[in-house]
């Protein structure tokens, strides 16, 4: 039985130290890819999560990726596979870019894309008096002819300076939403300049607000405004 | 040593003695059923039909769009012994019903990729017609017909999460060249009119009736029926609610406007044909206790069922899963009716013009006078089961003064409520505050979050300790008349024909108990098909072919009614509140079609461009 045992035990480290002797030769996700989404306007365009990504597909392959933009505008990815790859800005508020362009990804490779956004956020302006929070700004729009329907407005409230949809206090933001409905080209100058109110914030409490003005577009997206710091007195 | 060295003669003596023996080998092989086997008889074609009928795309009690959130993997058309979580359902991310997923989980779906039951139906269609001597010319037809209904069946199932996809007729070749095996995406409006034409020919070939559970010509009609009005919508409200992308412009998503008329038109002519020949079951005078049979009791308004059967191993489990654990012998229950829904049947008389509550002197009392059909769709709190009342009450108010909705403002912790956890002896001054049924202070995944439990498909008639997991065998209704009359009424309206639409709509109403209408309208025609097809497997297909899923499902939340003992008054109240677990569904516009599956477009790039924003 010992016997057994031992040659089965032999036979076991044999077949082990004959295994595995190849090595992984193919190089790791060794490159990165990382730029702005300039807005044709001026500065980044100002994004939040879940909306504005990098669209990627690797030439040869069929599986597409992508890169979610953080709230300033760029976007990043370190741990990409150098090669051939088309690419596009999708899912955010400006008017849909059709033709990919292809980047060769190595170490740091940078591309900057630029975007028309739907509308702008312009005047924005944030008072606070006792608890209540009161919010202005305009919206215009760089191009007016076929402009998504303006399904509504609404504040974005939360505690640290992620702030937008999916990182927002729901009482103080997505519940002071306004309902719009109406296409641009049918939008006064009364209609187009616009208030928002929070109240009973938490006194004693920092908040990062900002403000967003979705469109019926196929995302359903949003245009933001900058993020404003506000601190509420005890 | 000896008896081994014999033992190797004896066995080269008898290796050798059987070598000899070689003749030539032109007997059929008796471990394979050869074609003749199975075309060759009824008996044959029954037990290869069998599996085709199971695999069909029936959503069913079954039926598990979803493997997030802990349901059952694999998700989707599931036929096994132990697939008893039948809480993981559509109803519970549309709104229907709050359930155990965290939001709309169910959008991105699960893969479904029949072709090789396809392939199943495309053999027997080309086999059949080799086998006249056998089963007749006029038998081989009626199979036929049967055939063609089903690739339909498959085909709709595809189409309806997918819009375009390869149409394959013919058994392929596995060893042909890749190319041909490699087929592109056909576009969205062929694969319907393929499911149309399929459809016509399962009317022509089947006679007019069947087994239960098997096709028969009116089946046929029915589902093209619901199919065309799929098509229909998509042309119509696609053509205008739609993603941008590549799949869009190649028309494998999405279907010209100009064609909307012509589906719906068929829609119409196939409801049209099964006038007369099926009725909506009205064997009770009690309207409620009728609507409730007309879900567990032979009917002449079921045209197609889907059986189970404990023997066989098929046994569903939505007696057991779908009431709590106090009616039942084991398990709980996970998904609930909200507010919202109950509120289609109009505004529940829970508030007095001054705002205040209504006090009742029962929770019972809250039932009188609402619509039969509501009642027997959803069981209200007050409401018996085998013997024992759904006690469902989520506090005592020691006192209640002032308005409900001041009340329902209030944070939760400048509330006067006493409520109570999951203990349901806990007493407060001698009276229990919690019922058996719920509802517990902070939700919970065994007993309501709404005040409401499902009754349709509800069996009654068993008792409380027989109704275990596996053991429920009450037949899905997968075609129904009322269905049918909805489709055609639908139909009629979106063509202008409102009189039609009306007279369908009456028959409804007059089953269900409600109140006949005067006039009709696109809008009062989709509430009825809710409130008729509540928990049916429907409205999450309505909301998609509506293109309503992203502004009726945007950021929604929904409401129960918690029930209220109000202490120093010995009354009870109702409160319209928000589900205790306050979830979140969004429904995207990319939603409207889930992503071909990813492993399907490894083996395939043919089927690219992909379906829009994915």
């Amino acid at each position: 039985m010992k016997k057994l045992i031992s040659k089965i035990l032999m036979g076991v480290a044999m077949l082990a130290s004959s295994a595995c002797t190849k090595t992984d030769n193919y190089p790791g996700p060794n490159a990165s890819f990382q730029g702005n989404i300039i807005s044709s306007v001026g500065g980044n365009l100002p994004t939040s999560g879940g909306s504005t990504q990098i669209w990627m597909q690797q030439i040869g392959w069929t599986a597409p990726q992508t890169i979610p933009s953080k709230f300033d505008g760029t976007f990043e990815d370190t741990k990409l596979f150098s090669g051939g790859y088309k690419v596009l800005p999708t899912g955010g508020a400006f008017w849909p870019i059709y033709d990919t362009v292809t980047v060769n990804l190595g170490q740091g490779t940078k591309h900057d894309f630029t975007v028309t956004p739907y509308l702008v956020i312009k005047n924005f302006t944030a008072t606070l008096s006792g608890t209540t929070l009161t919010l202005t700004y305009d919206i215009d729009a760089p191009v007016v002819a076929g402009l998504p329907t303006i399904k509504d407005t609404q504040p974005y409230v939360n505690t640290t300076q992620l702030v937008g949809t999916g990182a927002s206090i729901r009482d103080f933001s997505d519940a002071n939403a306004v309902t719009i409905n109406k296409d641009f080209i049918d939008m006064t100058a009364s209609d187009k300049s616009m208030t928002l109110t929070v109240p009973n914030l938490i006194p004693g409490r920092t908040f990062f607000v900002r403000v967003g003005v979705r469109l019926n577009d196929s995302y359903n997206s949003s245009n933001f405004s900058n993020i404003i710091q506000i601190d509420v007195p005890k | 040593m000896k008896s081994i060295k014999k033992l190797i003669i004896a066995i080269s003596i008898a290796t050798g003695a059987l070598v000899t023996s070689c003749q030539k080998l032109d007997m059929p092989p008796k471990n394979i059923f050869t074609s003749d086997v199975i075309f060759n008889s009824q008996a044959g074609i029954q037990s290869f039909l069998a599996t085709i009928y199971q695999n069909l795309p029936i959503e069913d009690f079954k039926y598990n769009p979803s493997t997030n959130d802990g349901a059952a993997s694999p998700a989707g058309f599931l036929h096994g012994g132990n697939d008893w979580m039948e809480f993981f359902n559509e109803a519970s991310t549309t709104g229907e019903e709050v359930g155990p997923y965290g939001g709309m989980d169910i959008a991105s779906g699960f893969g479904f990729w029949p072709y090789g039951d396809i392939r199943n139906v495309n053999i027997m269609i080309a086999e059949l017609p080799k086998h006249t001597a056998a089963l007749t010319p006029a038998g081989v037809d009626a199979l036929l017909g049967e055939a063609h209904f089903l690739r339909a069946y498959y085909y709709f199932g595809l189409a309806k999460r997918y819009g375009g996809v390869p149409i394959i007729t013919t058994v392929q070749d596995p060893g042909a060249p890749l190319a041909t095996l490699q087929v592109h995406r056909d576009k969205e409006q062929a694969v319907w009119d393929f499911i149309g034409a399929e459809l016509d020919l399962g009317y022509k070939m089947m006679p007019a009736t069947s087994d239960a559970g098997r096709a028969n010509k009116y089946v046929a009609a029915a589902l093209k029926s619901r199919a065309m009005l799929y098509a229909a919508c998509v042309a119509k409200y696609g053509s205008v609610n739609f993603v941008d992308g590549q799949a869009v412009t190649s028309g494998f998503a999405g279907i010209p406007a100009s064609a909307a008329t012509g589906y719906f038109q068929a829609a119409y002519d196939a409801a049209k044909l099964l006038d007369g020949v099926y009725s909506l079951y009205t064997a009770n005078p009690d309207k409620v206790q009728n609507y409730v049979d007309l879900f567990l009791k032979p009917s002449p308004e079921n045209i197609f069922i889907k059986q189970y059967s404990t023997a066989n191993n098929t046994a569903h489990s939505w007696d057991d899963t779908m009431s709590p654990r106090y009616f039942t012998a084991n398990a709980l229950t996970r998904s609930y009716p909200t507010l919202d829904l109950v509120q289609l049947w109009g505004n529940l008389q829970i508030t007095n013009p001054d705002g205040t509550p209504k006090r009742f002197d029962n929770y019972a009392q809250l039932m009188q006078g609402l619509e039969p059909r509501l009642l027997a769709t959803i069981y209200f709190p007050g409401a018996t089961l085998r013997g024992l009342t759904f006690d469902v009450q989520r506090g005592i108010y020691p006192s209640f003064n002032g308005t409900a909705a001041d009340e329902v403002a209030k944070p939760a912790n400048s509330r006067t409520y006493i409520l109570g956890s999951d203990d349901n002896a806990q007493l407060y001054q001698g009276y229990q505050i919690v019922g058996h049924t719920g509802i517990w202070s902070k939700g919970s995944d065994e007993v309501t979050r709404t005040g409401f439990y499902v009754r349709k498909y509800i069996d009654y008639t068993k008792a409380k300790e027989s109704v275990n997991l596996n053991t429920s065998t009450t037949p899905w209704i997968d075609l129904r008349y009322a269905e049918v009359l909805l489709n055609r009424a639908e139909a009629a309206v979106e063509l202008g024909n409102s009189a039609d639409a009306l007279t369908s709509i009456n028959l409804i109403r007059d089953r269900a108990g409600a109140g006949l209408y005067g006039s009709i309208d696109l809008t009062k025609v989709r509430n009825e098909r809710r409130m008729e097809l509540a928990f049916e497997n429907q409205y999450f297909w309505d909301l998609k072919r509506w293109r309503t899923g992203d502004v009726v499902l945007d950021k929604a939340h929904f409401k129960g009614l918690m029930p209220y003992f109000v202490l120093n008054e010995n009354k009870y109240i109702f409160l319209a509140e928000p589900e205790l677990f306050n979830r979140e569904y969004t429904f995207q516009k990319q939603f409207y079609y889930e992503p071909i599956p990813g492993g399907e477009i490894a083996n395939n790039p043919n089927l690219l461009p992909n379906n829009p924003g994915l």
